[in-house]
């Protein structure tokens, strides 16, 4: 009873001195709204991250072919992953899938007189569990497709879009480059794919009429589709089919690999490496000022202390202990820390939305974010309210009311 | 004999910079009883402001023993006296000492908050309207005069209802008349069975006490009964209209 009237008395003294409560306010609400608006930022950050990774897959590894340097998917020209690796990925203990696939970008397709460029890819049955997408409409490619070398094909949305509008393109014949396809089916959407690029601008057709009829690569495979079992085993079975590539490709150990592995924990990395500097430079300015509002408070509160000695003496006479002047002066840096904490974020969620709007960054706004906020409030209002704190509960009465 | 305040041999010496020391008070002895109106008399620095506040817990003294109700303070701990001043007595200023911004109501209820009590806004009203403001509660210091600025401080210092009522000369900065109605509450409070202690230069405002206290030079020179206390009431109503001007 008597710490609630202390604080709801805290909360009314904010407003007898309006200007003062502000400015002990700013840099708080500063400090908040930089730290509210990181916050929402990674988070959003984080949640495209976590759609990236399951659109890639959190249990797929991607072997390419040809060494170097991470870039874009690999295209039939340089490939050079042969069956005998494809048997032995798939022999490795904890791989679930492996679907090999042809891939050649920017092919030109044409369809009367509509023209369009995307990416082929040349794909066993297996394709469509590996990538957990199959057909919204019609027939994926199936094992006798692959077997008799059918010139069949699944087009993606994006591809149906431009050639065919709003008309059912299924039984229809487009041309990939020279070569008549059939279309069997209409491929599932699904956005953004694991580069980022439009997973929907492509065309699916049968693995061996790619290898022989489209692409001419009848001997090397482009790239590999590995589903493990356990996401947990990522890292293993990425080195375990690393060191079974280079001894099938027989490299020396001091030759470089002449594939690449990507898995969705590089990915992760990829992503946040760029992030981190930025959000630990803001986190910093963050911090700053609310180290610096903290101050200011305390400084504030210092000299306060000095305007206020006939008060706390009257308080003294009346009976308050030291505890509750103590307990008075925290309570007032708490209500200017978590009104300031309070405006910060309100100021914070503003600023959130601005940057939505004018730049489209992805950010969540959490409950999590506003218990942060109101922590760093109070930790901020305890701390540097302890110091004048004890000046004014050590202030002798009779001294303080001369 | 029922002694609500027993001092005995009370010494205060201050000392600046461990060399130079005051002695404010040199083996004061005072024995007040429980109901009695005191007044305590003497020069500036003769040592009243320091008696005032051993008396009233707030100091504590440099020797000698100080029994309040019976209880000896001297090896009370800061937050009990505290708890004492709280409960037991009630101070009056000459400067009135109120909150500024802040109006009488809240003023008035500043004791309770150091209380357990619940129902504080109810009786800082009961007190406000003892003091006869009880259309002023929501009236800031600064909106008040000083006469009923002083009736303010009373109402806070009555309104735990505590057994001592200490004034430090609580008419110094008020006319006469606002003073007379000052002292006029004081008189009411010491029928009702307060035990009132006032400190002043006025002569006149002494009388209106039982017993007078002298002290010079932080020793007690006299202590008289008042064979007919002044009765402040009385003299407020043949008080001459044209000086009833508000300060
Ligand atoms: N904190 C202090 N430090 C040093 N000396 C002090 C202190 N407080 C009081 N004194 C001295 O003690 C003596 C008594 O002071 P006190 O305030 O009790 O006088 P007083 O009788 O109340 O005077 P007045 O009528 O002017 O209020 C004075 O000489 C004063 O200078
Ligand atoms: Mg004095």
């Amino acid at each position: 009873m008597k710490t609630f009237r202390l604080t709801t008395n805290a909360f009314k003294g904010l407003g007898k001195n309006k200007m003062r409560s502000f400015l002990m306010m700013l840099g708080i609400i500063i400090g908040i709204a930089m730290l509210s608006v990181i916050l929402s930022i990674t988070q959003g950050a984080n949640k495209k991250i976590m759609v990236r990774i399951n659109n890639f897959g959190p249990n797929a590894i991607m072997v390419h072919s040809g060494g170097g340097k991470m870039r874009g998917p690999s295209s039939v020209s340089e490939a050079n992953l042969t069956q005998q690796d494809l048997h032995d990925i798939s022999s490795l203990e904890g791989v679930k899938i492996v679907a090999p696939f042809q891939l050649e970008p920017g092919m030109p397709i044409k369809y009367q007189d509509q023209f369009t460029t995307t990416t082929v890819v040349g794909a066993m049955p297996n394709w469509a569990e590996a990538w957990r997408r199959g057909v919204s409409r019609g027939e994926f490619i199936q094992t006798d497709d692959v077997e008799l070398l059918r010139k069949v094909c699944v087009i993606g949305e994006t591809v149906k879009k431009e050639l065919f509008a709003n008309s059912n393109p299924i039984g229809k014949e487009l041309l990939i480059g020279k070569v008549k396809f059939k279309i069997q089916g209409i491929l599932q959407k699904r956005g953004a794919g694991p580069g980022g690029g439009d997973f929907d601008n492509l065309i699916v057709i049968p693995f061996s009429t790619a290898s022989r009829r489209l692409m001419n690569q009848p001997k090397y495979i482009a790239m590999m589709r590995v589903i493990v079992d356990d996401p947990s085993h990522l890292k293993s079975i990425s080195q375990q089919i690393s060191r079974t590539l280079r001894s099938n490709h027989h490299l020396a150990s001091d030759e470089e690999d002449d594939f690449r592995l990507r898995s969705s924990t590089q990915i992760v990395k990829m992503i946040k490496g760029v992030s981190n500097t930025l959000h630990i430079f803001l986190l910093l300015i963050a911090g700053i000022s609310l180290v610096v509002g903290g101050i200011v408070i305390m400084n504030i509160m210092l000299i306060s202390v000095s305007e206020r000695k006939k008060e706390i003496g009257i308080r003294k006479a009346v009976g308050a202990r030291s505890k509750d002047i103590l307990l008075q002066f925290v309570l007032e840096s708490l209500a200017i820390t978590l009104t300031g904490g309070i405006l910060g974020f309100i100021v914070g969620i503003f600023g959130v939305k601005i940057m939505e709007m004018i730049s489209s960054t992805p950010a969540v706004i959490s409950w999590e974010t506003l218990a942060l906020a109101f922590g760093f409030s109070f930790i901020v209002g305890i701390v540097f309210s302890v110091q004048p704190a004890r000046k004014a509960a050590r202030l002798d009465p009779v001294e303080a009311l001369r | 004999m029922n002694f609500i305040i027993q001092a005995k041999d009370i010494t205060k010496t201050y000392s600046k910079n461990g060399s130079i020391t005051v002695k404010a008070l040199q083996d004061v002895s005072v024995d007040i009883e429980k109901g009695e109106f005191t007044a305590i008399m003497g020069a500036s620095g003769s040592g009243k402001s320091t008696l005032m506040n051993i008396l009233g817990c707030l100091a504590r003294p440099t020797s000698g023993e100080y029994f309040l109700d019976g209880e000896n303070v001297n090896h009370l701990s800061d937050d009990d006296l505290a708890k004492i001043r709280n409960r037991k007595i009630g101070f009056v200023f000459q400067q009135f000492h109120l909150l500024p911004r802040t109006d009488a109501l809240e003023n008035v209820e500043l004791p309770l908050l150091y209380s357990d009590r619940s129902d504080i806004s109810k009786l800082a009203q009961q007190a406000l309207e003892i003091v006869g403001l009880a259309d002023r509660i929501h009236y800031q210091p600064a909106e008040l005069s000083g006469g009923q600025q002083q009736r303010v401080a009373i109402a806070r210092a009555l309104v735990n209802n505590p057994e001592i009522i200490l004034a430090d000369e609580p008419t110094g900065n008020l006319d006469s008349r606002a003073g007379l109605e000052v002292i006029s509450v004081f008189q009411r409070l010491h029928a009702e069975g307060k035990t009132v202690i006032l400190v002043t230069h006025s002569p006149e405002i002494a009388e209106h006490a039982d017993r007078i206290i002298r002290i010079r030079d932080g020793k007690i020179t006299g202590d008289e009964r008042v064979q007919s206390p002044l009765n402040a009431r009385e003299e407020l109503q043949n008080f001459p209209e044209e000086t009833e001007v508000t300060p």
